[in-house]
């Protein structure tokens, strides 16, 4: 280990996308990617991936299942530009051609420790009637983002009308090293440094005795 | 100096009388802090769910601050808006939370209100639309000039904060 007081931290990601809900669709798959800021480096794991195709369960869940593992681990010298996923689902239509199904971001957690998220999935919308008409024509060619990293950046939503139709459940278990060495603190300090009296032990001993 | 950061989204609204909704925000602080980096206002998505009774907006929010001084603590206000199936904007709320002071995960719901008016106002904007709005957007955060106002409840918003800080226990403040 080098001796030298480090500048980087690291955050290791754990996780999986688990599950989705669309209750109008069947047939989805995923795509995934992490948008950081430009201060962070991706030191292990991939940054993009794709999921299985699955269909929905045959019960009153109606539930997608991926089981879908995420593995990464990040260095930065900066919390700003803190990771986010982006999830975008595609299904299929009448001619099996891909048609998007929903657009999802979260930002990883910024404790350590297991975290659930449920992710409301949007998809934007044709601007004007003459553009609906026109995909309708062309048998669901829905818009689409250019870049899907678009809804992980807060400039630029204004213009964009979507329509959220589904959910999709992500699990994280996050560990972080040197956050603290670097003087951040991400959880409250009672809890980082509990403080326990010296004398809690002794007074049980002597109601023992 | 301590800085904070401020990393999390404006997940959605629920409660409102209509869909169709998109959010106007912003933060306010004090004079002693300042923005190393990030965005501190925008405005969110249209969105028009198809099957929910939420709107949902998941935008992202990662705000950089340093400051000298506590007093002015960074202030997260809201403007609600519904935009109707002719493309007009109506405003449906007003609300304001505080950026929590903890660091760690925090889910805030936060109320939001709107000026009433006068019962000839009302009427006009049952039939109408529209609806009187605060000339001084100032009001939102603040409550120095807050008599005499009418208002009405609205739904809520729905926020998902991470606060980051640094260096405040070197200046011996506990948070």
């Amino acid at each position: 280990m080098s001796t030298q007081p480090s500048t980087v931290f690291l955050l290791m990601v754990g996780g999986q996308i688990e599950s989705a809900e669309f209750p109008e669709f069947d047939d989805i798959y995923c795509k995934y990617c992490f948008h950081h800021g430009p201060d962070w480096l991706i030191t292990s794991g991939l940054e993009e991936g794709l999921t299985q195709i699955t269909k929905k369960s045959r019960d009153d869940r109606q539930q997608f299942v991926w089981n879908f593992p995420l593995d990464i681990t990040f260095k930065s010298t900066n919390p700003y530009g803190w990771p986010q996923l982006v999830i975008h689902a595609y299904g299929f239509n009448a001619f099996g051609s891909d048609v998007v199904r929903g657009y999802g971001v979260c930002h990883v957690p910024i404790t350590p420790g297991r975290h659930t998220m449920r992710l409301p999935m949007f998809v934007p919308e044709s601007s004007s009637l003459l553009q609906k008409f026109t995909s309708w024509l062309l048998i669901s060619r829905h818009p689409e983002y250019v870049d899907p990293k678009v809804i992980a950046q807060g400039e630029g939503r204004e213009v964009t009308r979507v329509r959220s139709q589904g959910f999709v459940t992500v699990s994280f278990n996050v560990v972080m090293k040197d956050m603290k060495k670097l003087g951040y603190d991400v959880i409250p300090s009672e809890v980082s440094t509990t403080n326990i009296p010296e004398n809690v032990g002794m007074q049980t001993q002597t109601l023992e005795s | 100096m301590a800085e904070v950061h401020v990393i999390g989204q404006l997940v959605g609204a629920t409660g409102f009388p209509e869909h169709s909704l998109f959010c106007k925000w912003g933060i306010h602080a004090g004079g002693a802090w300042k923005v190393l980096a990030g965005i501190r206002e925008g405005q969110t998505q249209v969105d028009n769910p198809q099957n929910h009774d939420a709107a949902y907006w998941s935008h992202p929010i990662d705000i950089h601050f340093s400051t000298k001084g506590l007093q002015g603590w960074p202030k997260l206000h809201l403007q609600v808006w519904h935009q109707d199936s002719f493309g007009r904007n109506e405003l449906y709320g007003y609300g304001f939370c505080h950026i929590p002071t903890s660091p760690g995960n925090h889910t805030i719901e936060c109320p939001t209100w709107r000026p009433s008016g006068s019962f000839r106002e009302q009427v006009s904007q049952y039939f109408l639309g529209g609806g009187p709005q605060l000339k001084n957007p100032d009001l939102i955060y603040s409550g120095a000039d807050r008599c005499r106002l009418t208002t009405v409840a609205m739904g809520k918003v729905h926020i998902k904060l991470g606060i980051i800080l640094r260096n405040f226990d070197k200046f011996g403040i506990e948070c």
